[in-house]
C-alpha cells in the first residue's frame, strides 16, 4: 500500500488536547505530521491505516489530498511539510 | 450425459457484469461526494500567510577597539573603521490564506480495469455392472418297478449402475483504483484582481 497525504478534519470546537490526541493516534499508527491547523491536520501515513485514523472519536473526515505545485503558497507549503517531516522521522545507523 | 454447453450458458454474466458495474457506480459516486467534501474542508481551513519579509542591509561603521576596549587609531591618528552592516528586517501583514488557495488539492479517485473472472469444473461419472448366472441341476432315482427324476434350473442376474455428476464453480471479481486529477468542474476558480492596475485579472483553476 502506498504512503501518502491526507486532510484530517477535527469534530467539533478546536482545541490543544484534541489536536495533540489526534496527533499521537497518527503517529502511533506509524503516520506523521506535516501541519496543523485549528480545523485539523495535513498528516501522512499509510493507506491501510486510513480507517483507524478515521475512526478516531475526534475525526470527523479523512480524505487525500495532494500538493499543487502551481499553488500561491506550495513552494512554502512544502518547506513547512518537509521541516515538521524532520521532526518526526529518526535516521537510524544501519 | 452432461451438457457442458448448457452448465457454462447457465453462468449469469450478465448479472455478474451488471452488479459489478452498479457496485463501482455506487463506489465511484460515494468516492466523488467524499471528495467534494473534502474541498468545502479545504476552502473553509485557513491559515496566517506572510506574504514577504523584507530584509534591508544597513551599512553600520564603527571604529575597532584594541585589546583593553579603547578605540583604535593608525599612526596619523585617524580611527581605524570596519564597514559593519545591520540587518533592519520588515515582515509583511499576514493574511487568512486556506488550503485550498495555497495549493493543497482533494484527491479524486477513478475505478480502471475492472475484471470478471468465472472458473468451472464439471465432473461427470458413469459405472455400470451386470451380472448373469445360470445354473441346472438334474436328479435322477431309480427303483425297482419305479424311477424319478427332477430338473431345476436358476437364472440370476443383477444390474447395477452408478452415475455422479458435480459442477463447482467460482467467480472472482476485481477492479483497480487509481488516483487523478480534480475534475475541473469539482474545483472553484481563483480569480486574482490586482488592485494597483484592475484591469490584470489572472483566472487559475487546479
Amino acid at each position: 500500500m502506498a504512503f501518502q497525504m491526507y486532510m484530517v478534519a477535527f469534530n467539533g470546537e478546536f482545541s490543544q488536547a484534541m489536536s495533540r490526541d489526534v496527533q499521537h493516534h497518527i503517529r502511533n499508527l506509524n503516520g506523521v505530521t506535516l501541519m496543523v491547523m485549528k480545523t485539523g491536520i495535513i498528516g501522512a501515513f499509510d493507506d491501510s491505516v486510513a480507517p483507524f485514523v478515521q475512526a478516531h472519536p475526534s475525526v470527523k473526515m479523512v480524505g487525500g489530498v495532494t500538493l499543487n505545485p502551481r499553488g500561491f503558497a506550495a513552494d512554502r507549503l512544502q518547506r513547512i511539510f518537509a521541516e515538521n517531516l524532520a521532526k518526526q522521522i529518526e535516521v537510524k545507523p544501519q | 450425459m452432461p451438457n457442458v454447453g448448457a452448465e457454462l450458458a447457465s453462468v449469469p454474466f450478465g448479472k455478474m457484469i451488471y452488479d459489478m458495474a452498479s457496485a463501482i457506480a455506487r463506489s465511484q459516486v460515494a468516492l466523488d461526494k467524499a471528495s467534494i467534501q473534502l474541498v468545502k474542508v479545504l476552502a473553509n481551513t485557513t491559515f496566517d500567510y506572510v506574504p514577504d519579509v523584507v530584509e534591508t542591509l544597513l551599512p553600520n561603521p564603527r571604529q575597532v577597539r584594541g585589546a583593553n576596549g579603547a578605540p583604535l587609531a593608525d599612526a596619523d591618528g585617524n580611527p581605524v573603521m570596519i564597514t559593519g552592516v545591520q540587518v533592519q528586517t520588515d515582515v509583511g501583514d499576514s493574511f487568512p490564506l486556506t488550503l485550498l488557495q495555497a495549493g493543497v488539492n482533494p484527491t479524486f479517485y477513478a475505478f480502471t480495469n475492472s475484471s470478471i473472472e468465472v472458473k468451472m469444473s464439471i465432473t461427470s461419472t458413469q459405472e455400470s455392472s451386470n451380472t448373469f448366472s445360470v445354473g441346472v441341476s438334474v436328479t435322477a432315482s431309480a427303483d425297482f418297478l419305479f424311477c424319478s427324476g427332477s430338473v431345476s434350473s436358476h437364472v440370476n442376474f443383477s444390474s447395477a449402475n452408478k452415475y455422479s455428476y458435480s459442477v463447482t464453480g467460482s467467480s472472482s471479481m476485481s477492479t483497480v483504483l487509481n488516483p487523478v486529477p480534480p475534475p475541473k468542474n469539482m474545483m472553484p476558480r481563483f480569480f486574482l484582481v490586482n488592485a494597483i492596475d484592475p484591469k490584470k485579472i489572472t483566472v487559475s483553476q487546479s
